[in-house]
């Protein structure tokens, strides 16, 4: 549910999956968070108030992420630079907001395969996909304002590259991932809790 | 207070707070005072203190034992360690946010040779600032 706004200001939009992300967090656990996106303030403030260590890494500023032979280096390659954690990083919870409406097949794929060493098993993530490929493009910065509210503002441009697939592809494609949940949204998006594979 | 106009290379230490408006480029550590980055100030070094206030440019690690906060028109690449960090509406950071430094064994906060995973990283040579004091 979108609340009514100017063009250019934040949103906030209510998630019904979010909190699952959080219903098993006791207050002593220390939290290892991978945000794909910008630091946005709400989602810091937010994060407060858990024992955290947050991971921003803004691949949408990479869009769009492909490999030609001749010019790139492979997705492998791209991704393996992009998500250069610590040994020993495990993430308990992945934030990939819409990043999946962005990448390619050979992408996810690539993405998820550099990804995988950094997963608690039983990781849980949150993103969007859409319930039907004629879903217009979304341009948004993803903030968690509270458990169950998202706060969503304009991007100044457009992202290049949208290319969404449809929910039977992507479960193929996110095959480390079970799909917990997913909410069907007004605009033809859906919502998606995922958790990681053993 | 280091002023617009000048530019430190090496290691930064002392014993009052410090506001840097010119250019830095090494180690900045005053771990029991404020450190303030100005809009002007840049700072190519890793930063440990008790409060961390970024207005301006920092590239390098940060540590701050209370808080640290980066305004609206703060730009900082690099990991940042501290209990408290506040983000203002329009700062800009790459990296990662350690807000449980607690379980550090020593009880002091520390730097960790952490990559942010899409940050470069700093074209500094840390000349070796001991964490383990304080």
């Amino acid at each position: 549910m979108l609340s009514k706004r100017p063009s250019s200001e934040p949103i906030t939009q209510q998630s019904k999956l979010l909190p699952s992300l959080f219903e098993h967090i006791d207050e002593d656990q220390r939290l290892t968070v991978f945000h794909v996106g910008l630091a946005l303030p709400e989602t810091v403030d937010f994060f407060s108030r858990y024992r955290c260590k947050l991971h921003f890494v803004d691949l949408f500023a990479e869009l769009p992420i492909v490999s030609n032979e001749e010019n790139n280096p492979s997705l492998g390659q791209q991704f393996g630079d992009l998500l250069r954690f610590s040994p020993g990083t495990r993430f308990d919870i992945c934030l990939f907001w819409d990043l999946f409406n962005f990448l390619d097949s050979d992408a996810i794929t690539a993405f998820l395969k550099e990804l995988r060493p950094y997963l608690h098993t039983g990781c849980l993530a949150h993103g969007f996909s859409v319930h039907n490929l004629k879903s217009t493009q979304s341009d948004q910065l993803y903030g968690i304002r509270e458990i169950d509210t998202l706060r969503l503002r304009a991007r100044p441009a457009a992202l290049p590259a949208y290319a969404p697939h449809n929910q039977g592809r992507l479960k193929t494609l996110l095959s480390g991932f079970t799909f917990e949940r997913s909410v069907l949204l007004p605009d033809s998006r859906l919502e998606l809790l995922l958790r990681a594979k053993a | 207070m280091i002023g617009p106009s000048i530019k430190i290379k090496g290691e930064v230490t002392g014993d009052e707070d410090l506001v840097i408006q010119g250019k830095v480029e090494g180690t900045i550590e005053l771990s029991d005072h404020e450190v303030s980055v100005g809009q002007s100030g840049q700072v190519f070094a890793d930063i440990k203190a008790k409060v961390i206030k970024i207005d301006g440019e920092v590239t390098g690690d940060i540590a701050g034992n209370e808080k640290v906060v980066i305004s609206k028109s703060g730009n900082v690449r690099g990991n940042i360690v501290a209990p408290r960090v506040t983000l203002e509406d329009g700062a800009i950071f790459k990296g990662s946010i350690d807000m449980d430094p607690g379980d550090n064994s020593s009880g002091k906060l520390s730097l960790t040779s952490q990559q942010p995973a899409n940050s470069p990283t700093p074209d500094i040579k840390s000349p070796g600032l001991d964490l383990k004091s304080g």
